[in-house]
């Protein structure tokens, strides 16, 4: 049973057109699913749809298996939690304040926050790195700071799915990273994360699942790799944009490029490609770990995949703490893709890929 | 005296607020046509708690039947009109919402003089006052909170136009009572004042200022919902529109109150708070209880003003404004401005 499930979710606003058709998604704990598509495609709306903050035409939320909207709102939220785009976020309080707010589901109607809801506030922002901002008022902060305030307050909740809507949107090239690192981070440790994006290439840098959204309210939901092609963006977003690859010194990771808008024509077609991706080919994936806390990851990729495997080693380097793993697979060249990109997205490692 | 990090009120500032009230109510007692000195002040108390009377019933009877009431009266509405307008501006994430500026006041006080001229008894009035009052804040409300309940200006513009449509139903029912008697009751009871506290009246209005003072002090902290977007209010766990329904209904409730006893005082529920929260920043766990005491001080000291000031008694909102709007701007220029 999946963490999070929307079943065949559609959704209209009165009188609009309907801009969900049948959106199904699953999310396991652990997992980062990236929402994409093109301005008016109902990104916000799938997030509010998906917490019950609108209510599904047809379908439903599932958070165990159990509908979202049958569950009491204060069990819920302690659960889930909300990061809402800075600009429509309340800023009269200082940052310590404000995550505070995010133990409300826990805190009684005639009581204040105890001392135990202060050490969890304490302990969140520390390891957001932003401790230094505790006593300053949330508007005279900037806007990275902001954003990572209200992802402070929404882990301040203990919750096991995190939704955040465009969190790194206005933010500038560092910031963006500080964001983003940070949702890597927490996933890392088993939250499941939930974001909405305009760029297709955070998605692929950062999310194991994808889901992509149309203007016609058509929705294409998988593995990143397979949701995010240059095919796809072309038609959800009508420009021409190539995925490329940039090595850097730890990993190879996915980029981006749009090339320009796509002629009418060109949009309409709608015959996906014949995949090239499925012969057998022969590939080696090595993976230094930094440290070990991320071995429970990589091996869990490594069982899933577990039927690509021919052949494995590890090394502990014992003076330095650091471990190597190197594995030979055989298999179709799409699932080996798939594999190293999941492997990408585990943060603290180095992870490069050769095929045959 | 610096904040504390969790938004509580440290000791100091506990204290300060507890013996305020009571140290202004004390001088307060003594002031007057009649002077009395603070030692006296404290001989009649005394004896009033035992149960005995004290040595001059002069000096008894001013002090427990005709100021006691009075400072009681002033306290409950100081403490009411600003621990409801610092809930009215969290309530719509707005500095300048106030009973005043939502059109609550103007409704309670055209409801209190559509009971004067329909000749009702107090218990009539005050009931029409709440009536009005409520249904004033509905209607800005109505009128106000759209999609885009962020946008500043719009519950206060409309608030303005609610106010003034009551302000306009205030005057007809002026022009339509009778010029002799009734006329210059409405007007003089308009422009505000405390004269009028007995124990009678005290026992008609008190309950429901106390039982919202109570109230807010026990949902403070659950108040610092209240300025959050919709959207961050739900994922808050917490049953937001009750909350809010709440809020509004006991804010009104304990303004009408306020209005119906002593007429439309203004701005005791913009002043107050804001200036609380210039001290204290906008937790509610410490601005609640600081809008109650200072609120309530305030007022003593403005209504101690208006009654011993010249021979003739001075309307309470005359004094208020006069105080507040110097006061309001250079705590506003510099403070250099506030954020709900």
């Amino acid at each position: 049973m999946s963490l999070l499930r929307i079943e065949s979710g559609s959704f209209a606003y009165k009188n609009g057109p309907q801009i969900l058709k049948d959106i199904n998604i699953e999310v396991e704990p652990g997992e980062i699913l990236a929402v994409l598509g093109p301005n008016g495609a109902g990104k916000t709306t799938l997030l509010r749809c998906m917490m019950d903050m609108l209510h599904w035409q047809s379908g439903r939320s599932l958070l165990d298996g159990e509908d979202i909207r049958s569950i009491p709102a204060s069990k819920l939220w302690r659960r889930m939690a909300y990061v809402p785009q800075a600009r429509s976020a309340a800023v009269s309080y200082t940052a310590f304040q404000t995550v505070l707010l995010g133990r409300s589901s826990r805190i009684g109607a005639f009581s204040a926050p105890s001392g135990e809801d202060m050490k969890v506030a304490e302990r969140v922002m520390d390891r957001l790195g932003i401790s230094h901002l505790a006593d300053k008022p949330c508007y005279a902060i900037s806007g990275g700071e902001l954003q990572m305030v209200l992802i402070a307050r929404a882990m301040a909740a203990e919750p096991e799915i995190l939704v955040l809507d465009e969190p790194e949107s206005n933010l500038d090239f560092k910031n963006q990273l500080i964001v983003l690192d940070a949702m890597t981070a927490l996933a890392a440790e088993g939250v499941a994360c939930i974001f909405n994006t305009h760029y297709p290439a955070h998605a692929l840098q950062r999310a194991g699942k994808a889901l992509m959204l149309s203007k016609d309210g058509r929705s294409i939901f998988g593995d990143t790799t397979s949701v995010v092609t240059e095919e796809n963006i072309r038609r959800a977003f009508g420009v021409d944009a190539l995925i490329g690859e940039v090595e850097t010194p730890h990993n190879i990771m996915k980029n981006v490029v749009a090339v320009g808008i796509s002629g009418e024509d060109q949009a309409k077609q709608q015959e996906i490609p014949v995949s090239d991706k499925d012969e057998t080919i022969l590939a080696s994936i090595t993976v230094i770990m930094r440290s070990n806390d991320r071995a429970d990851l990589i091996n869990k990729a490594f069982r899933e995949y577990n039927h690509l495997l021919i052949g494995r080693m590890g090394l502990p380097h014992r003076r330095s703490e650091k471990y190597i793993i190197s594995v030979m697979l055989e298999g179709p060249a799409s699932d080996i893709e798939a594999l190293s990109h999941r492997l990408g997205l585990i943060p603290d490692i180095s992870v490069k890929t050769t095929y045959e | 005296m610096s904040l504390r990090r969790d938004g509580r009120l440290g000791a100091v500032w506990i204290l300060i607020l507890i013996v305020l009230p009571f140290i202004a109510a004390i001088i307060a007692l003594g002031i007057g046509r009649m002077s009395i000195s603070p030692g006296e002040v404290f001989d009649v108390l005394r004896a009033a708690l035992a149960g005995k009377h004290a040595e001059s019933e002069l000096i008894e009877k001013t002090v427990m039947q005709l100021r006691l009431p009075r400072i009681i009266l002033a306290c409950l509405v100081g403490a009411g009109l600003s621990v409801s307008g610092c809930a009215f501006q969290s309530l719509f994430a707005n500095p300048l919402a106030t009973p005043d500026t939502l059109g609550v006041a103007s409704g309670a006080a055209f409801g209190a003089a559509l009971g004067i001229l329909l000749g009702f008894d107090l218990i009539g009035i005050q009931l029409m006052g709440l009536a009005m009052g409520s249904f004033a804040v509905a209607l800005t409300w109505l009128a106000g909170s759209g999609k885009d309940r962020g946008g500043l200006s719009y519950i206060v513009l409309s608030g303005i136009m609610i106010g003034s449509l009551f302000s306009a139903l205030i005057s007809f029912v002026k022009f339509a009572a009778d010029a002799e008697s009734q006329l210059p009751a409405i007007t003089y009871w308009l422009m505000g004042g405390l004269d009028k506290a007995n124990y009678r009246t005290l026992s008609l209005g008190a309950p429901v200022i106390v039982a919202g003072v109570v109230l807010f002090m026990l949902i403070r902290w659950r108040m610092n919902l209240l300025p959050l977007s919709d959207d961050e209010a739900k994922a808050s766990g917490v049953n937001i529109r009750l909350l809010r329904g709440i809020t509004v209904v006991a804010a009104t409730a304990v303004t009408a109150s306020c209005v119906t006893m002593c007429g439309q005082v203004g701005w005791v529920g913009l002043l107050i708070p804001h200036m609380c929260r210039m001290l204290f920043g906008n937790n509610h766990l410490s601005i609640v209880p600081a809008s109650v005491s200072f609120g309530a001080v305030f007022m003593i000291i403005v209504d101690t003003m208006a009654r011993s000031i010249s021979a003739a008694e001075i309307p309470v909102s005359i004094l208020t404004a006069m105080i507040g709007a110097p006061f309001f701007i250079i705590l506003m220029r510099r403070s250099g401005g506030w954020r709900i």
